[in-house]
């Protein structure tokens, strides 16, 4: 029971835990102003779209490999989608999704071809499939963005399911797409958890031969994968373009290392075979509180990358070297 | 020996098949634009603009032959221009000032690399991570010293190592090929380059027979950031100024040039000489896209193609030459 509860406290989540709080407090007591529902709001509107990427990507590392071609895929599929909205005419929301959805299916049909059956390494096919995609949108697409969006966007970007008014006449407004990225770690938590599709997924990650002969179809789950992140990173662009009310081609591109980096720091191992949805979920918290509150301490906007970067470094060697500690351990 | 005779003859094949892609490139080019193409000027202009990114493709194949890989070259590249700079700057511009400069990008590139090693040898945290991070970290070094905004004022004479040229031959087109050749050396000839690619083949096995794998690892990567450092103050001198988001697109740019270059993206394969012939190639399809007046853009899609073509294409080769032995 005492060893148990000891291992509780030590898992990869709790240790985000403890930082997330360790860093709360640190903030809290540089700048009081810290503590309040607004800063929970704010970050969880920072938080919502890296929240729908970091998701696919620790399902991809978790599968033993990696996407670094989301940014692009989203942009794609949100610039694409736009300009299919605005020539048709169609106006709803579900339809764009779907659009997007459809579109970056398909390219992460195209990276799941390069990986699984050419067996190219991850890294470097996704970073073919990102530049084919990003130079797609930049030179048959357009390079300007698109303000003009359908009113079904405008509405529902109106929309919020909590409203709190801030002590100095601010009111801090929750969107209501928080709820996609809410739908969507649940569902990839269901797929983990209770699946034998999700058990596939780790144990590919953890030994693809073992996988095979132990009777998975190391194909289907790989592929499925890749074709799930890039229909997530349509929603994802989506989403983002409805938050943002405009459709830029390039404003989601060099997001890929942040949201590995808040994945990796959520105890997801980048070889493969191990993660969580609530470890990526903290991860992700963690990085939105360093990037959003960085100024309440005092750093100068520009010493922000690098405490970012540094904190990362830390963060993932920490992360790294428990992993490499627990390899060891097991094997005795 | 048969066997040695065919690896000779499938890396002879790789770097023939470029070289008749660059001759293709110069022939077409030469016929649709003779007088642009062909010109002094333009083929100046190609040497000047090729050593960038080429000096960095060096050190991504290094980082590759190893079995890692190093994404955080630009990033080092641009904190060692920045360093440099900023020291000429505050030195006054004269001529020690302009040597201290140099000496220094080319420490903070050594010890970006033994940074890299060291996490990545000893700590046996994945090359992509720790580079992807190290990216993050040094840009977040050049931009304290920056501040934002780039670095200007430096002196006419330092221009000289980019735009320079001595016998119609750019400066900055020499120091590439002296790197190429002490890259081509190493690899060829020394017992380093045979422990890289050892260690890339199977580190593992590489460690049982003898070979200290975390200096290996520390050296090469030492290696690929004095590379990057080297085309970092070359991109100082041919803008004329330091900043941090120059040359953002190099990595990829690199990536594809080291893996058309026939380097192994596993680790313990690869050349001096492919790379070489791929970055010449690169800069002609480039520079021929200039001429054409190609949307940059595009040059971003098409490259992106290049390198699913170029790998597939790899891949289904050494599919069948599996099945035939």
């Amino acid at each position: 029971m005492k060893e148990r509860m000891k291992r509780g406290l030590t898992t990869n989540e709790m240790i985000v835990v403890y930082i997330i709080f360790a860093l709360c407090v640190l903030i809290g007591v540089v700048n009081p102003a810290f503590a309040g529902v607004s800063t929970v709001v704010t970050l969880l509107r920072s938080m919502l779209v890296t929240l729908i990427f970091a998701a696919f990507e620790m399902l991809v590392i978790i599968s033993g490999g990696i996407d670094v071609s989301f940014p692009a895929v989203a942009s794609f599929s949100m610039y694409a989608t736009a300009m299919i909205m605005n020539a048709s005419g169609l106006d709803h929301v579900v339809i764009a999704f779907l659009i997007a959805i459809v579109i970056g299916m398909m390219f992460g049909a195209l990276n799941s071809v390069l990986i699984v059956r050419f067996k190219i390494p991850p890294l470097i096919a996704t970073l073919g499939v990102s530049s084919v995609a990003n130079g797609a949108t930049l030179s048959f697409l357009g390079s300007k963005e698109i303000n003009r969006l359908p009113e079904s966007f405008g509405k529902l970007s109106r929309v919020f399911i909590y409203e709190y008014a801030g002590e100095t006449g601010i009111t801090y407004q929750l969107t209501v797409l928080i709820l996609i990225p809410m739908i969507i770690c649940i569902g990839i938590w269901i797929l983990l958890k209770f699946t034998m599709l999700g058990r596939g997924i780790y144990a590919v990650g953890g030994d693809k031969n073992a996988a095979r002969v132990a009777g998975f179809r190391v194909t289907f789950i790989q592929s499925f994968v890749y074709v799930l992140a890039g229909g997530l990173a349509g929603v994802g662009g989506v989403t983002y373009m409805i938050l943002m009310r405009q459709a830029h081609p390039q404003v989601l591109m060099g997001t890929e290392m942040m949201v590995i980096a808040a994945v990796v720091m959520g105890g997801t191992r980048i070889t493969g075979g191990h993660g969580t949805i609530l470890g990526t979920i903290l991860g992700v918290t963690l990085i939105a509180l360093i990037q959003n509150n960085l100024i309440m301490l005092g750093i100068p906007t520009y010493g922000q990358t690098f405490v970012v970067g540094l904190l990362i470094v830390i963060g993932t060697s920490i992360t790294s070297l428990r992993t490499k500690r627990i390899q060891n351990s097991i094997k005795i | 020996m048969e066997k040695i005779q065919n690896r000779l003859r499938s890396s002879d094949k790789n770097s023939m098949m470029l070289f008749l892609i660059a001759v293709v490139i110069f022939l077409v080019m030469g016929i649709l634009e003779p007088s642009s193409f062909l010109g002094i000027k333009n083929i100046q202009g190609m040497c000047t603009q090729l050593p960038e990114f080429g000096l960095i493709a060096f050190g991504m194949m290094l980082a590759m032959i190893s079995g890692g890989i190093d994404l955080s070259l630009v990033g080092i590249a641009n904190f060692a221009g920045i360093v440099s700079a900023s020291i000429i700057v505050r030195m006054g511009g004269g001529g020690f000032s302009i040597l201290a400069g140099c000496i220094a990008a080319i420490v903070v590139g050594a010890v970006c690399g033994c940074f890299n090693g060291f996490m990545i040898g000893y700590l046996q945290i994945p090359a992509m991570l720790v580079t992807l991070c190290g990216l993050q970290l040094y840009t977040g070094c050049g931009l304290m010293i920056t501040k934002g905004p780039a670095i200007t004022g430096l002196p006419e004479a330092y221009s000289f190592l980019g735009n320079g040229m001595i016998l119609g031959v750019p400066v900055a087109f020499l120091i590439f090929i002296a790197a190429g050749v002490v890259v081509y050396f190493l690899l060829r000839s020394t017992i380093y380059g045979q422990h890289v690619r050892y260690m890339g083949t199977n580190s593992m096995a590489s460690r049982y027979s003898g070979i200290n794998n975390l200096a290996v690892t520390i050296k090469t990567y030492m290696m690929s950031g004095i590379l990057g450092s080297l085309a970092g103050l070359i991109m100082v001198s041919r803008y004329n100024s330091a900043k941090t988001d120059y040359g953002s697109s190099y990595t990829l740019l690199s990536l594809l040039i080291v893996v058309l270059g026939g380097t192994n993206p596993d680790g313990g394969k690869g050349s001096a000489i492919g790379v070489f012939l791929s970055v010449v190639v690169l800069q002609l399809v480039s520079s021929a896209f200039n001429i054409m007046r190609v949307d940059s853009s595009l040059k971003t899609f098409v490259w992106g193609v290049i390198l699913i073509i170029v790998i597939v294409a790899e891949q289904l080769g050494n599919k069948r030459r599996m099945r035939n032995a």
